[in-house]
């Protein structure tokens, strides 16, 4: 047991009651079993090139169900993750990405301030998947929203309308979705949210959008005649 | 150094010997299979004909030739639209069925590994939506991006394992009232790409043979359920999967190896879209700058929507202080369309891509100008309303 | 009631088996797929022995005088290709350049052994195939053999040279979940001996757990660190690329908790040991189960170390399992007694397999 200068003010039962959330997800079992130390996944994670991060002390920390570094990283470390799962090459068998996908479900369903904190500027994301099926539309190419991606990016926006009637398939004409999604498949993906439970998570760490996204999907769902339950 | 090969073919010959080795892992397919005639999901067959290609172990994975259900990537249809186009412009090259649903949603898996504001059960009920959607349009799914291939093949294995999130998902999917059902095998364009690379090499018409490439294998293609990806003895001695480089060598050009193909590209998920610093800096450091230094390629090849947009975007503010970077990045889709005589504008769509291409068309022997010009006029007649669209019949016009 | 032994490979355990079975009175008949009797350690050239550096040969030769004896029918570039009957009357087959036989035997010993793992088979990233200075334990000893150890790719001196362990073993994703016990004892053997021959060169052992057990960690560990200055550092490495003409591999010093890249010039895999083809022949052919590794099963372990799932066929050495010289030498000689003893009083000999 290390010990721990942060959140030595959080109740240790606190961190209990997140841990066995995480160790409760159906997944845990089969992306956990056990560390032998080998380093494997830190010579393959990127992000333990550029930060202080360590796949083999999420694994570690986990089976030894320590607490109190537990609680750190669900804090401090998880966000930094690539979710690239190079780690999978783990000769137990361990996914030290997966175990952080749960991590951060945990920390989404509970609000944490720092899941809220890695969130900050993400939510026109969240608000363009789950309101029209596709994440990443034409339209969110603005140079306000990448500009380090140089002054191209300008050009796209300036003629994106021309750009995009200029693809010969005809799917691909919209701008604002990245490809025509038909309102019958809108409504049944909405469905979905609320009958899993995802609606509930956005409320969670941001009730502004989940207002937002109630009232957007509520037209559709109505029409088609579904009442969320 | 003199490469001594009898060494080398000496260690090859000698797993003759050895005998056949047992896949590690089980066969996902058979349980797959076992749940069918159990009654609890309906198997989408792979339609006639079919390709076999070999995967990670050592099993045949039958690949569609036609009749393929083309599951779009939000990112590439978003942002490299020509990505998408060459997929069908390929296809279309070979005189192939397919179809282009508006009935498909995202995979939704880049929001949920770089937000997690999801979880398992809509995961697999998104997956099984679209699944579903295909099944009922009688064509056989065909998954445009690695992390959508990736985390549906997840979500097979999660389905599989768990009979809670069968009737979870089972119990969604009759709520929309979408038949539940699992397609015998998950499909990524690139692996159609690589069954198809001969018929791709027969109309080539550009000379290749002084295009030197690297290749980016795409994480969510190569290391999630890894067992399911396609290698091949003859690519770097079947130790990396042999998606892209072949088709690679099979267009007549030359696939230039580097010490980071392994390392990922730096996209990150919630990186590439909030902290843009380390997909920059990995990006540029770990991938573009290595590959200069150790290959100096024309071009890199990726096949996943990630891949070419974080290799591509991140080399612009690299410049600054790099004059190293500034290769061009796409997909092996657009560059097997370009060998086959693709427009680089109309059909590729280079335009929507950062850093400097056409050097590269130069060296392919496109004349990008008259090509540029060309489209300009496109460009022209959409402005005056002649024409709504630019068609098909005018990208080959 | 046949009398006679069958003993399947003419390897370590086989010589002994057949042996031990001269020596209390019963017959054997040894049989021998290669020409040349020995078995892995003679096709591998193995040179010197872990843990005291003795001559692989000298121990062979001495096994190999051993099977010259009248009670003792070696027959050489022979196979097993059928087997019917029960214990105390089985009926095999076998084939040899000089054409197919059927022998009456009372009972069997498995002595098939291992091979090693091909760490160019499975997609380990280690680069088997790909370069000629990434080796195995096997090409090491090879070139040790001969006293003579350079890089494959040129024949120069190496300046350094790296072993990773647990290639192919403890390894959920291979499948191969089992530790092989001697690979951790056999690099640190062949790193002491670059060191002697090559003084400039540095050695590094990169490992999960150095398994050096009793005497091996004062014969062999202890000398390698203190005398010989090899370095050992804790993890694996990821993968192995070409750079700048040499090797690059790259892994995490988990002691140091750092990721490490460092160029080598020669690597040297510590290859694990995997069920031989022979092995998992055998095992079909006289249909005796094996464990999900395909080694022979011992189902009366710990107790009972020899007697396979059938009666009357009973296994000595790495078919078995990983096995160090010792055991497989002590294993044979069990499986001699139990071989013998059913032959002559098989209705104890039943019983024992049966518990």
């Amino acid at each position: 047991m290390v010990l721990q200068a942060r959140y030595a003010d959080v109740p240790i039962e606190e961190k209990q009651r997140l841990f066995d959330e995480v160790k409760a997800d159906a997944r845990f079992e089969s992306y956990l079993y056990g560390c032998y130390e080998c380093g494997i996944c830190v010579a393959a994670c990127p992000s333990a090139r550029f930060y202080d991060f360590s796949p083999r002390k999420i694994a570690q920390a986990a089976s030894r169900e320590d607490l109190p570094m537990f609680y750190e990283q669900l804090n401090d470390d998880i966000w930094n993750c690539s979710q690239c799962f190079s780690c999978t090459r783990c000769p137990r068998g361990n996914n030290p990405g997966g175990l952080i996908t749960i991590m951060r479900e945990v920390s989404i369903n509970n609000g944490l301030t720092s899941a809220k904190t890695a969130l900050e500027g993400y939510g026109r994301v969240v608000y363009k998947i789950m309101s029209t099926g596709t994440q990443v539309s034409p339209d969110m190419l603005q140079p306000n929203a990448f500009p380090d991606w140089g002054p191209h990016v300008q050009e796209i926006s300036d003629n994106l309308a021309l750009w995009r009637r200029a693809l010969p398939p005809d799917t691909m004409h919209t701008t604002s979705t990245a490809w025509y999604v038909d309102d019958r498949t809108l409504t049944e993906l909405y469905l979905i949210w609320h009958m899993t439970g995802v609606l509930d998570m956005i409320k969670q760490v941001d009730t502004g959008l989940h207002m937002i996204l109630n009232d957007v999907m509520e037209e559709l769902l109505e029409e088609a005649g579904f009442t969320p339950e | 150094m003199p490469i001594p090969l009898n060494v080398l073919d000496t260690r090859r010959d000698s797993r003759e010997e050895r005998g056949p080795a047992v896949p590690p892992t089980e066969d996902v397919r058979e349980q797959v299979f076992e749940l069918e005639a159990k009654g609890e999901w309906l198997v989408q067959r792979v339609p006639d004909p079919w390709i076999g290609v070999t995967t990670k172990y050592g099993r045949i994975k039958k690949i569609p030739v036609a009749k393929t259900w083309h599951h779009k990537s939000c990112g590439q249809c978003g942002h490299i639209p020509g990505y998408s186009t060459a997929i069908f412009w390929l296809i279309r090259k070979l005189g192939l069925d397919y179809n282009d649903p508006k009935d498909q949603t995202s995979c939704t898996a880049w929001n949920y590994y770089a937000s997690a504001t999801s979880n398992q059960g809509a995961q697999a009920a998104v997956a099984m939506r679209n699944f579903g959607a295909a099944y009922e349009s009688g064509y056989f799914p065909m998954i445009h991006c690695g992390t959508s291939y990736g985390h549906y093949k997840e979500v097979r294995e999660e389905l599989v394992h768990s009979a809670q999130l069968r009737d979870e998902v089972r119990r969604i999917c009759d709520k929309l009232g979408k038949p539940f059902v699992m397609p015998e095998e998950i499909v990524h364009y690139s692996e159609w790409i690589y069954a198809m690379r001969d018929e791709f090499a027969k109309r080539r018409v550009l000379d290749l043979s002084s295009i030197d490439v690297t290749v980016h294998p795409a994480c969510h293609y190569h290391k999630l359920v890894v067992e399911d990806a396609i290698y091949d003895p003859d690519v770097y001695g079947g130790q990396r999967t042999a998606v892209v480089s072949a088709v690679v060598t099979a267009l007549g050009a030359n696939v230039k190896d580097y010490s980071t193909w392994f390392d990922c590209c730096g996209f990150g998920f919630r990186h590439i879209l909030v902290q843009r610093d380390f997909t920059r800096s990995f990006a540029t450091l770990r991938k573009i700058d290595v590959m200069r230094e150790e290959a100096n390629p024309d071009v890199v090849l990726t096949h996943d929507t990630g891949c070419v947009t974080t290799l591509d975007q991140s080399q612009f503010a690299a410049r600054a202080h790099k004059p190293n970077v500034g290769i061009p990045v796409m997909s092996e889709a657009q560059f097997a369309a370009l060998a086959m005589g693709a427009h680089p504008y109309r059909v590729c769509q280079l335009h929507w891509h950062s850093t400097e291409y056409r050097p590269l068309l130069e060296k392919m022997g496109i004349d990008w100008r008259e090509r540029w010009r060309e489209f300009e006029d496109d460009l022209e007649r959409l402005k005056k309303d002649d024409k709504a669209f630019l068609t098909w019949e005018d990208a080959d016009a | 009631m046949p009398e006679t032994i069958l003993v399947i490979g003419g390897g370590p355990a086989g010589l002994e088996a057949a042996r031990s079975i001269a020596t209390i009175g019963g017959r054997a008949i040894l049989v021998e797929r290669r020409p040349v009797l020995g078995g892995t350690p003679d096709e591998s050239n193995y040179a010197a022995l872990t843990p005291r550096m003795g001559s692989a040969q000298d121990a062979l030769d001495i096994l190999r005088a051993g099977v010259v004896d009248p009670d003792i029918d070696v027959r050489v570039n022979t196979t097993v290709t059928g087997c019917s009957g029960t214990v105390g009357d089985f009926a095999v087959t076998l084939i040899s350049p000089t054409g197919e036989t059927t022998e009456s035997v009372g009972s069997i010993i498995v002595a098939t052994g291992f091979q090693h793992f091909d760490p160019g088979r499975e997609t380990q990233m280690y680069g088997y195939y790909e370069h000629a200075d990434v080796i195995t334990l096997p090409d090491a000893e090879k070139m040790l053999k001969e006293h003579h150890f350079v890089r494959p790719s040129n024949g120069e001196a190496p300046r350094n040279v790296a072993f990773i362990q647990c290639v192919g073993s403890r390894d959920r994703r291979l499948g191969n979940e089992y530790c092989s016990k001697v690979c951790c004892g056999v690099a640190s053997k062949e790193a002491i001996e670059i060191r002697r021959l090559l003084p400039d060169c540095k050695v590094y052992i990169f490992y999960i757990d150095m398994r050096m057990y009793g005497y091996w960690e004062n014969e062999i560990y202890w000398p390698a660190q203190e005398q010989y200055n090899v370095t050992y550092i804790r993890g694996i490495v990821t993968e192995i690329v070409a750079k700048d003409g040499r090797l690059l591999m790259k892994g995490e010093d988990t002691t140091m908790g750092r990721p490490l890249e460092v160029l080598m010039d020669v690597i040297v895999l510590s290859v694990g040991m995997e069920p031989s083809r022979g092995t998992r022949d055998v095992a079909g052919i006289l249909g005796i189960a094996q464990n999900k590794y395909g080694f022979i099963a011992l189902p009366g372990e710990p107790m009972d170390v020899v007697s396979t799932s059938v009666p009357g066929i009973f296994v000595a050495g790495a078919a078995a399992g990983p096995k160090d010289l010792e055991d497989t030498i002590g294993m044979a000689g069990a499986a001699a007694v139990r071989a013998v003893g059913a032959v002559r009083g098989g209705a104890r000999a039943g019983a024992a397999a049966a518990r």
